[in-house]
């Protein structure tokens, strides 16, 4: 097979191997795992995805300037703790809906403040961003674990709107956290493949002198990446919060890890400037459909961690490989 | 081309290993063949989990059925999203270990819609009224038992004690082990830290503590493993001579730690019988029983007098 016979354009080139890796996946699991296709449990892993994935649309900003957020899981536990005690500590005659938009106000703008806090210093000092964010990855963990003696703070019952949010259904089939990450995600692939500001920040990932020479606002964009980022992290706290009926301040750890997993296994390079929304996505449904494979073909839990590590290091590999030709 | 060839390596990688496990247990879960049953742990770090698990094992496998064991590595949501993936095979019963005890309301309620019926092992749950029933260590004799061995013992004291207060039966190890003390004015609790019960997290707490209160002589620490931290921080600060240590589980390395006269004494739990128990219930409910919603497995004290029994 000839470069030239893929006629698409480049990033169907790039996820055109995704796709397939996806389809194979699935039509394996299919035969393995008794269960596997079946519509409701297709559904499911939707479901099952939508945190990591709603992370790691976030995360693929970072990494496509040459940067990297590791505090999301820390920020994620915060929002959705700093939720909780709101709605723990609202009057409980209020409408259900103000508390949610109480608890949600709340819980975004602590998630907003920390992107700033990871942002400003990542663009406007030398700092490594893996450093800074390791950094407030601690900080946002610790004020998490300031509430309730770092127990779960479990959310009323009456706060039915908040609780909707992860469990309910729409038309009693769509999960509502599906249709949270399908709008997250539409609104990051037009920010990024769409807008001037996605393509300043393939210009800043792909050579950052060269932007700055040709008069794109990299302080700016960076602040607006980290951000965005943090944000998604505190969408996803507000649906994991949900979906436990209670707000952890010791979850989402490693969480970031898995964000990262997904936005590389789905092609997003770790020296930025190459990357793309669909790619990530179909990253985080890769590593939905082996979590749960797995999982329903009984193989052993030690065994998942090794399949999963391999396939992520093969998906790295070949996109290495790739970028180079 | 190459792409394509590395794609093959990497599919056919996930298929062997897939196919490694699911012939391992012979496809039994095919309904013809037994029926499937899972069992879900907070995190397999613990000796005692793996032991449950064996228990369960054996009762599953002596009726032909297969168990699924599954880890959450601390994390409710893989927990939620492990059960799920359970749940969507139609299994016969889950029993659940929980990470969270408020947490896990999604998965109970998801449980109860495609009815299946769940037992709780070793830590309840919150919502008793969704589960069928729970099997779990009789905590709060637990605590008492090593804090009669202390009345016994060591008097006057001044103890430290290292909860995990994430954790009901954490909390009724404590409950316990304090109601004893209150009767003996001249035992003092002086303090009370959270670990995560493990080795690694209680080390730098009781480090701690031996700098603040130079003159402790009990540490109540909440299980074994966190005994055992305890163990390695009073030892390179040279004091652990003049501390006893108390803990909960029985663990092998407890036991010879005891032998050794590093560690007084252990409350012995019986997870093999815990698993054993829950399993039995399993076939009960499915055979139409009525189960007991709150089964109580004991607990027994390990000392330097009877440690011979619990060698192992």
């Amino acid at each position: 097979m000839k470069k030239h016979s893929w006629k698409a354009s480049p990033a169907l080139r790039k996820i055109g191997p995704l796709i397939i890796a996806m389809a194979a996946l699935e039509v394996m699991f299919g035969i393995f795992a008794p269960g596997f296709s079946q519509m409701n449990n297709q559904i499911d892993l939707l479901q099952q995805i939508s945190v990591n994935a709603i992370i790691a649309f976030g995360m693929t900003f970072t990494i496509m300037i040459g940067g990297i957020d590791l505090s999301v899981g820390a920020v994620m536990a915060l929002v959705g703790t700093a939720a909780a005690s709101i709605l723990a500590s609202c009057d409980p005659s209020m409408a259900s809906s103000v508390k949610l938009i109480l608890a949600v106000g709340g819980g975004m703008s602590i998630a907003a403040l920390f992107g700033l806090f990871n942002g400003i210093p990542a663009s406007k000092t030398k700092m490594p961003a893996f450093v800074i964010t390791l950094a407030t990855m601690l900080v946002a963990r610790g004020t998490a674990y300031r509430f309730n003696e770092a127990q779960p703070i479990p959310i009323p019952d009456n706060a039915a709107t908040f609780l909707a949010l992860g469990n309910a259904r729409l038309f009693g089939f769509i999960p509502v956290p599906v249709l949270v990450m399908l709008a997250v995600f539409a609104f990051a692939t037009i920010l990024l493949h769409r807008t001037r500001f996605g393509q300043h920040i393939y210009a800043i990932g792909g050579n950052r002198e060269a932007a700055k020479f040709t008069g794109v606002n990299i302080v700016r964009t960076q602040v607006w990446v980290y951000l965005l980022c943090a944000v998604m992290a505190g969408i996803a706290g507000m649906i994991n919060t949900s979906q436990l009926y209670s707000a952890e301040p010791a979850s989402g750890q490693g969480f970031e890890l898995n964000a990262i997993a997904a936005a590389v296994v789905g092609g997003t390079s770790f020296t930025g400037g190459i990357g793309t929304m669909y790619g990530t996505l179909i990253g985080a449904v890769i590593i939905g459909i082996l979590d749960k494979g797995l999982n329903m073909a009984g193989v052993h839990f030690s065994l998942q961690y090794i399949v999963k590590g391999l396939v992520i290091l093969l998906a790295v590999y070949m996109d290495v490989r790739r970028n180079k030709s | 081309m190459k792409t394509i060839r590395f794609f093959a390596v990497m599919m056919t990688v996930v298929a062997l290993m897939a196919g490694c496990g699911n012939n391992a247990k012979q496809g039994s879960k095919s309904p013809t063949k037994g029926k499937l049953i899972g069992i879900s742990f907070q995190h397999m770090n613990n000796p005692f989990f793996v032991e449950l698990a064996e228990g369960a094992r054996k009762v599953v496998e002596a009726h032909g059925d297969t168990l699924v064991v599954l880890d959450a590595q601390s994390s409710s949501l893989k927990q939620k999203n492990d059960l799920s993936d359970l749940i969507m095979q139609k299994p016969a019963a889950v029993m659940i270990n929980p990470v969270n005890w408020e947490g896990i309301k999604g998965t109970l309620i998801e449980a109860k819609r495609a009815n299946v019926p769940v037992i709780v092992v070793d830590a309840p749950v919150k919502d008793q009224s969704l589960v069928t029933c729970t099997v779990a260590s009789d905590n709060v004799k637990a605590g008492e038992l090593i804090a009669e061995e202390l009345a016994r013992t060591t008097r006057p004291a001044k103890i430290v004690v290292l909860a995990l207060s994430i954790n009901k039966a954490c909390i009724d190890r404590v409950e316990g082990f304090k109601k004893v003390i209150a009767k003996y004015p001249d035992m003092k609790i002086i303090d009370q830290q959270e670990c995560k019960g493990t080795i690694e997290s209680s080390r730098p707490v009781m480090r701690d503590l031996i700098g603040r209160y130079p003159d402790i002589n009990v540490v109540f620490a909440i299980n074994d493993p966190s005994a055992l931290g305890c163990i390695s921080a009073l030892e390179s600060a040279g004091k652990l001579k003049n501390v006893k240590i108390v803990a909960v589980d029985g663990a092998k390395e407890a036991v010879a730690a005891i032998r050794k006269g590093k560690m007084l004494a252990t409350s012995a739990q019986f997870p093999k019988e815990i698993g054993r128990i829950a399993a039995e219930k399993i076939y009960e409910s499915l055979a139409g029983k009525t189960i007991e919603k709150d089964i109580k497995v004991r607990v027994e004290l390990v000392t330097i007098n009877n440690i011979e029994k619990f060698a192992k």
